[in-house]
């Protein structure tokens, strides 16, 4: 079952007289439980897709189905009322509120559902100690180092199990060790949850850990990978290969 | 790319930085120019009157002079601050220190004289305005005119030049202490980082309750006659404002702290989004708010007790006139009375006449006065005091047994507090009559000058009055004992019938309330007129600094808004909580100072006049609801900011 149905996304910036064309008519579906990845050279659009699939930015054209409601139809306040309850987010630079706790943090999402208390604190606990993230819980941001912030960060956005998680470049501020700790940590996620994660990244081994990886150029779908059987070695292989290929900036590693 | 360009380039781009500076630059300036203008007004000469005029309106300026800098310092750090990242960037591409000062201070210079030209402009165009309300207060017949005084020029330009150069020492301490790192960082660095509350915290806390406390209770006692000297009184103040403000900061820090940290610690984690607002907003800054806090706690305070004593001043002028003579005209000689009311009939002025016989007993009241009374250098058991019959009091019927007092005010309560009832003895020369004591009324029936300035009258029955009136103690009594009232039947003649009355001759003693007003006005005005534009310029300046304040900090937390948002809370969800976060940012100052206010004015007010209670709630309330505007302003602000943040 497709949970995210996008077609002939356009999206253009400027007015008509100055007009840059960002998306020029992609069409993206995801299945229930999948982890995908989107990847391209910078400028190619993948940020904004993201933008536009989660709801921050508005399409100039196309539709956006998500569990088979229509997005793109909808107010500015269903909007709101739709991420709290169906997404999660995961960001480069962690957004997480430096006046809260890491427990603080984690539990928002749930305080805007109203979830109780009890139950809430039954979650966070699973979530954290999954994450490794419970000692920390009483700490802030500040005290804290990055790739503790991005665990934090990526158990905000599971913790009220949205439909669907985005994730923009969370390993792009990490060290390598970090990053493969949190790459982990969300494909167990995605496995024991039944998590559907989209994440952007240029990082091909952060690509790697996915099910599959849509390469877009220029605005629009260059090509897409599934890894299948495949182990991730040779998956991270073919990604290079489609990467050298897609000609864009090449990740030094 | 030349110096200069530079400076001019900056400007064009930080105007959206600049605009709160700039208006705080052109509201002070004009406000002082305008005051110092007035100084100098030759008109002032009538007003001044005597050299305490000259110098309360001297000490008056020095004051303003103290807030207009604390209030530019404050302006100007929030200014610095938000272009800090701006002189790191001028440090990074190799320009010196040196350099980025002189170029700050240029385009500071150009900002802050072109601000000082249109401030001067402003406050020379509303001085007049000030003037004609002072003399509106004053009573001083004058024709405000519009003049502009060279004198007043001068002494503004050179105090704001020499406030100017207390903020480049100060933007140049700042350059000079920060690197590069720490400029990129200024904005996103954490005040504090809420740690567990310490024991020394809670220990603050309860100190600070403590240090205020005992300020007010000195204040209470201040005039009570413990304190003296002029030196133990004057040592007595400065531990009072010492005491309330250091434990006022103390409150903050601590205190407050200390209850939103168990708010918080109870909540385990699970905060709803208006705490995550206010709650945890306002912890995270609560180093840099215990200061501001107290800043405005103590500003608000001050506005609040000077507005509160103006107005009782003003309030008990018309009230005292009023009490003192109780008619329009008070006479309390026959043959006056005939002559003025002559001169009335020939001007076909409408009157109204009241007689009353009024006789002087000694009376025991021992048995109603309170504890002790102070002050007085009568004794309780045989004070001289006005009686008068029941018949002349309207709406009062009393048996032979029974005594009713009347005509006190809030001034009189305080020096004289009496209980609401028990018993009394009046005594004529021979005779002693015990008698019932029904209370206090407020009303004034006879003139102060049966009064003896003050002391309540008291009303019997016809039949006792007439027992005393035979039984008369010669000495005690004044020289005449009828009072004579006339009230003119059209208000609008009152003008004409006090001239009249004015020259007129009189052998006993007569008073006009139109003339005793416009004397009070006279001596009072000009201080209630100070007083009063001070606690305004309190008023504006402490709700800028916090409306500053928190613009600063919404533009702060705007990231935060954005996570916020992304999360699915609404623009309204987050307003609810904002709106929360303001009602404690200005609400508890405004509470705080209130009660301070409160204080501070109960230990003084009776040197201001004879009411207290009307006039200071009716200050309070214009207060709060001025001070709210700051509040719904800075919301509307944070609205904005919200709404942009996505």
């Amino acid at each position: 079952m497709n949970i995210l149905e996008a077609t002939k996304i356009h999206k253009s910036y400027g007015n008509k007289f100055n007009k840059q064309d960002v998306l020029k008519g992609l069409d993206v579906s995801i299945k229930n439980g999948e982890f995908v990845s989107i990847m391209g050279a910078s400028g190619s659009g993948k940020t904004t897709l993201l933008n536009i699939l989660s709801s921050i930015d508005k399409v100039s054209n196309g539709s956006i189905y998500i569990e088979g409601k229509e997005m793109t139809a909808m107010k500015e306040k269903q909007l709101a009322e739709f991420r709290k309850n169906h997404l999660g987010f995961i960001f480069q630079e962690y957004n997480l509120l430096d006046t809260l706790t890491v427990k603080e943090n984690i539990l928002l999402p749930l305080s805007i559902t109203k979830t109780a208390k009890r139950e809430a604190d039954e979650k966070f606990n699973t979530l954290a100690k999954e994450l490794g993230i419970y000692d920390i819980k009483d700490k802030y941001p500040n005290e804290i180092s990055g790739g503790q912030k991005q665990r934090t960060s990526a158990a905000r956005a599971f913790i009220h199990e949205p439909s669907i998680i985005f994730a923009d470049e969370p390993t792009g501020a990490l060290d390598s060790k970090s990053a493969s700790d949190l790459l982990n940590k969300l494909s167990d996620l995605n496995q024991k949850r039944n998590a559907t994660i989209l994440m952007v990244t240029h990082d091909a081994v952060a690509a790697s850990y996915c099910s599959r990886v849509i390469f877009i150029k220029d605005g629009q779908i260059y090509t897409q990978l599934t890894k299948g059987e495949e182990s991730r070695q040779d998956f991270f292989h073919d990604i290079m290969k489609t990467q050298g290929v897609l000609g864009g900036v090449q990740n030094e590693h | 790319m030349s110096i200069n360009h530079l400076i001019l380039q900056n400007l064009k781009k930080n105007l959206k930085n600049y605009y709160l500076y700039v208006f705080a630059l052109v509201f002070t300036v004009a406000l002082y120019f305008a005051f110092v203008t007035l100084q100098f007004d030759p008109a002032m000469d009538e007003t001044k009157g005597s050299i305490k005029g000259a110098a309360a309106i001297k000490t008056a300026s020095v004051l303003l002079v103290a807030i207009v800098s604390i209030f530019l310092l404050y302006a100007n750090n929030i200014f610095i601050k938000r272009r800090s990242k701006e002189i790191g960037l001028f440090q990074l591409i190799g320009m010196t220190k040196s350099r980025i000062f002189r170029i700050l201070t240029l385009e500071n210079f150009i900002l802050y004289f072109g601000s000082l030209l249109i401030g001067i402009f402003i406050g020379f165009s509303i001085s007049k305005l000030i003037m004609m309300i002072l003399f509106k207060i004053t009573g001083v017949e004058d024709v405000a005119t519009l003049r502009f005084s060279t004198e007043a020029l001068i002494q503004t330009v050179v105090v704001f030049t020499m406030i100017y150069f207390f903020i480049m020492l100060i933007n140049f301490l700042f350059i000079k202490r920060q690197s590069i790192l720490s400029l990129f960082r200024v904005l996103s660095s954490t005040e504090e980082k809420v740690k567990k509350v310490s024991f020394f915290e809670m220990i603050y806390g309860i100190l600070g309750i403590l240090m205020i406390l005992i300020g007010y209770y000195i204040s209470s006692k201040l005039f009570s006659g413990d304190f003296t000297t002029m030196n133990e009184l004057f040592l007595a103040m400065l531990f009072i404002l010492a005491s309330v403000i250091i434990g006022t900061y103390l409150f903050y820090k601590g205190s407050v702290r200390f209850i939103f940290y168990v708010i918080r610690k109870k909540k385990d984690g699970y905060l709803t989004i208006n705490e995550v607002l206010s709650l945890s907003s306002i912890m995270f800054r609560m180093k840099s708010n215990a200061l501001l806090l107290t800043i405005i706690t103590t500003v608000s305070a001050l506005a609040i007790g000077l507005l509160s004593l103006s107005y009782i001043s003003h309030y008990s002028v018309e009230r005292l006139a009023q009490n003192n003579v109780v008619a329009d005209f008070s006479i309390t000689n026959k043959q006056d009375a005939e002559n003025f009311k002559e001169a009335l009939k020939i001007n076909e002025i409408k009157y109204n006449e009241k007689m009353i016989d009024v006789i002087q007993v000694y009376a025991n009241i021992e048995k109603i006065a309170e504890s002790k009374i102070e002050g007085m250098n009568s004794d309780p058991r045989n004070m001289t005091i006005p009686v008068i019959s029941d018949k002349a009091a309207t709406s009062v019927e009393l048996s032979a047994e029974e005594t009713l007092f009347t005509g006190y005010n809030d001034s009189i309560q305080k020096f004289m507090p009496l209980k609401s009832s028990g018993q009394i003895e009046l005594k004529g020369k021979n005779v002693v009559i015990p008698q019932k004591y029904l209370g206090l009324r407020k009303e004034y029936i006879v003139s102060y000058y049966f009064t003896s300035g003050g002391f309540p009258v008291a009303i019997v029955d016809e039949t006792i009055f007439e027992r005393l009136k035979k039984d008369i103690i010669p000495e005690i009594q004044k020289e005449s004992t009828l009072y004579i009232g006339i009230d003119l039947q059209d208000e609008a003649n009152l003008e004409e019938a006090n001239d009249l009355f004015q020259n007129m001759t009189f052998n006993g003693k007569n008073d006009s309330r139109l003339e005793m007003s416009n004397n009070q006005k006279r001596n009072m005005g000009l201080i209630m007129f100070i007083v009063g534009f001070l606690g305004l310029t309190f008023l504006v300046t402490s709700g800028c600094i916090l409306y500053f304040k928190q613009m600063d900090e919404s533009e702060e937390e705007k990231p935060n808004y954005t996570i916020l948002r992304k999360l699915g809370f609404t623009q309204g969800d987050l307003l609810r909580g904002i709106q929360a976060k303001q009602i404690f940012n200005f609400g508890i100052p405004l509470v705080i100072g209130l009660t301070h206010s409160y204080f501070a004015v109960k230990s003084g007010w009776f040197m201001f006049g004879t009411e207290l209670w009307t006039p200071m709630i009716i200050v309070m309330l214009l207060y709060t609801a001025l001070y709210s505007i700051f509040g719904i302003l800075s919301v509307l602000y944070y609205k904005k900011v919200i709404k942009e943040a996505l």
